[in-house]
């Protein structure tokens, strides 16, 4: 209420010293000024307006690093994103803030996601198959994969803006939320959405509809970080909703499909994927077999060792809550019996 | 997105009513030598063809079969344009550009366009185009897309034609669908008027 009527007082300026106003104290004015956090989101919406009229009038003079297809929707994830993990760790108590790894994996995880999607590289991932393959395996798999180990929900949920951080804490968006990141659907959709973009139809019209493809990139990226938040969770349960051991299952189940799927691609013998013949393939001394195979092969192992990585950091997390709850007292009979990590990993 | 209707019989080409935007772009015509845009073709069926003159074997049996099929049509053909754009502007100048297409049929039209247009024009529709300049390791390069795009008398996306580049060029069924698209009536003025809008 007060503020506002500073505003109301203060917004013509030349008026204020004109009708010698000047008696607005300088503290109350101070408070209308608006703080570098205040500004930052303003600053972030401007560049991302100028780097969007850059796109659409400019294409052929930007540099590598500059979007192909500027996006408002990718811009924004990954700017606001960043600038509310930034912030809220400085909300946060020094003692609890997060590592300087946890830092680092965040960072890389977004800017590679970013990197792929709003750089010329999306150029090259829509006229190679094999590009664009690793495109998907960044934006579903490594990219959320790194954000969900630097585990930021806590950091970023500090620092969003009330309305926003209001609407994440609903009720109705939690079980909605819940229900997804449920091991019998999460891993059947993370397959599934793999495999639905493969679909050659399905891959011919993602490629060749803008709207299409959004849809199927905005997809991957939510799917990947339900997914792995899912997976990654550094806690026990609870306050996790399900145990090491079925997310050690879940990240394992998903392996075989992907597995299946991409050897599929590797070894087909003619090409399922005509839009890069007809748009054009960005090297053309590549042929349309040479290029799926190599698909197919970023399909079938990259993407399958993404599990057995995560399944060791599953393990690593269990060893780690085991090492931080005390050992119960246990006579020795017991201790004979009861399994600790501690026997295998010595510490 | 348009409807497509269920039942009608199916395109020798591949359907992208819908998929891709309406044809736009701005560049400059080779014949006049002054700029032109999609406004400029409303009313003609359009033909959209990335492309070189100095294209050793993909740029040449394209045209060769785009002329073969305006053939096919007889005097139709006139509502026709096939625009050649193409992507070595460095080395197609004008006189070049309109030498090259008058070789094929009065329909292909030759454009040029700015770096901009160019890269506009390709990213709306998902086409690749390449030049890199002769080096000590490599000759000069040029890669362009092989299909052509064909948009309606009112610059709607309809087809895609995959296979004049190739070995077995489906000539008849592309003239068929061709013939087909300028049978079908032309929407009245008030769907006219409102498109402009």
């Amino acid at each position: 209420m007060t503020s506002h009527r500073v505003t109301e007082e203060a917004s013509p300026a030349s008026a204020l010293y004109a009708s010698g106003v000047g008696r607005v104290p300088l503290s109350r004015l101070a408070t209308f000024a608006a703080t570098p956090d205040q500004l930052v989101p303003f600053g972030i919406v401007a560049g991302g307006a100028v780097l969007a009229w850059l796109c659409r009038d400019f294409p052929a003079d930007l540099p590598f690093w500059a979007p192909w297809e500027f996006s408002w929707v990718e811009f924004l994830a990954a700017a606001l994103g960043f600038w509310w993990y930034a912030r809220g760790v400085a909300l946060t108590k020094a003692v609890e803030r997060p590592s300087a790894w946890r830092h680092a994996s965040f960072a890389i995880g977004v800017v590679s996601i970013y990197a792929v999607l709003q750089t010329h590289y999306d150029y090259m991932a829509q006229h190679m198959f094999f590009l664009n393959r690793l495109q998907h395996l960044i934006m579903h798999h490594l990219g959320p994969f790194l954000v969900a180990l630097s585990w930021p929900g806590a950091s970023i949920r500090r620092a969003m803006p009330a309305p926003l951080g209001r609407l994440v804490d609903d009720r109705r968006v939690l079980r909605v939320l819940g229900w997804v990141q449920q091991p019998i659907i999460g891993a059947p959709l993370f397959v599934g959405l793999i495999d639905l973009w493969l679909i050659p139809a399905v891959h011919f019209q993602a490629m060749i509809d803008h709207r299409l493809y959004a849809v199927m990139n905005y997809s991957m990226v939510a799917d990947g970080l339900l997914f792995w938040c899912l997976v990654l969770d550094p806690r026990s349960s609870p306050p996790a909703r399900f145990s090491f051991a079925v997310r050690m299952i879940t990240v394992v189940a998903v392996m075989f499909p992907q597995i299946i799927v991409g050897s599929y691609i590797a070894f087909a013998g003619r090409d399922l994927y005509t839009f890069y013949d007809l748009c054009g393939r960005l090297f053309p001394s590549m042929g349309a077999l040479n290029d799926q195979h190599l698909g197919g092969l970023i399909v079938w192992i990259p993407a399958s060792m993404m599990s057995s990585a995560a399944f060791m950091l599953v393990l690593n997390n269990l060893r780690r809550h085991e090492e931080s709850v005390p050992l119960p007292e246990l006579s020795e009979e017991q201790r004979r019996v009861v399994v600790l990590s501690s026997r295998w990993t010595g510490r | 997105m348009f409807a497509r209707p269920a039942l009608a019989a199916a395109w020798h080409n591949i359907d992208v009513a819908g998929d891709v935007p309406p044809l736009a772009f701005t560049m400059t015509d080779a014949t006049t030598g002054k700029p032109v845009t999609a406004a400029d073709f409303r009313g003609k069926l359009v033909m959209l063809y990335l492309g070189y003159t100095m294209c050793p074997d993909v740029c040449p049996l394209t045209l060769q079969n785009v002329a073969t099929i305006l053939k096919k049509l007889g005097p139709t053909a006139d509502d026709v344009r096939l625009l050649f754009v193409t992507v070595d502007p460095n080395r197609d100048t004008l006189p070049v550009l309109r030498q090259y297409t008058a070789l094929f049929a009065p329909q292909i039209v030759g454009l040029r366009g700015s770096a901009d247009q160019l890269a506009q024009l390709a990213r709306r529709y998902r086409l690749v185009y390449s030049v890199s300049p002769a080096s000590k390791t490599h000759p000069y390069q040029v890669t362009h897309s092989s299909a052509i795009y064909v948009f309606d008398q009112d610059g709607r996306p309809r087809l895609l034609v995959p296979s004049l580049a190739t070995t077995t060029p489906d000539l008849a069924g592309t003239a068929d669908d061709l013939r087909r698209l300028l049978n079908q009536s032309r929407p009245g003025w008030i769907a006219r008027l409102s498109q402009m809008f």
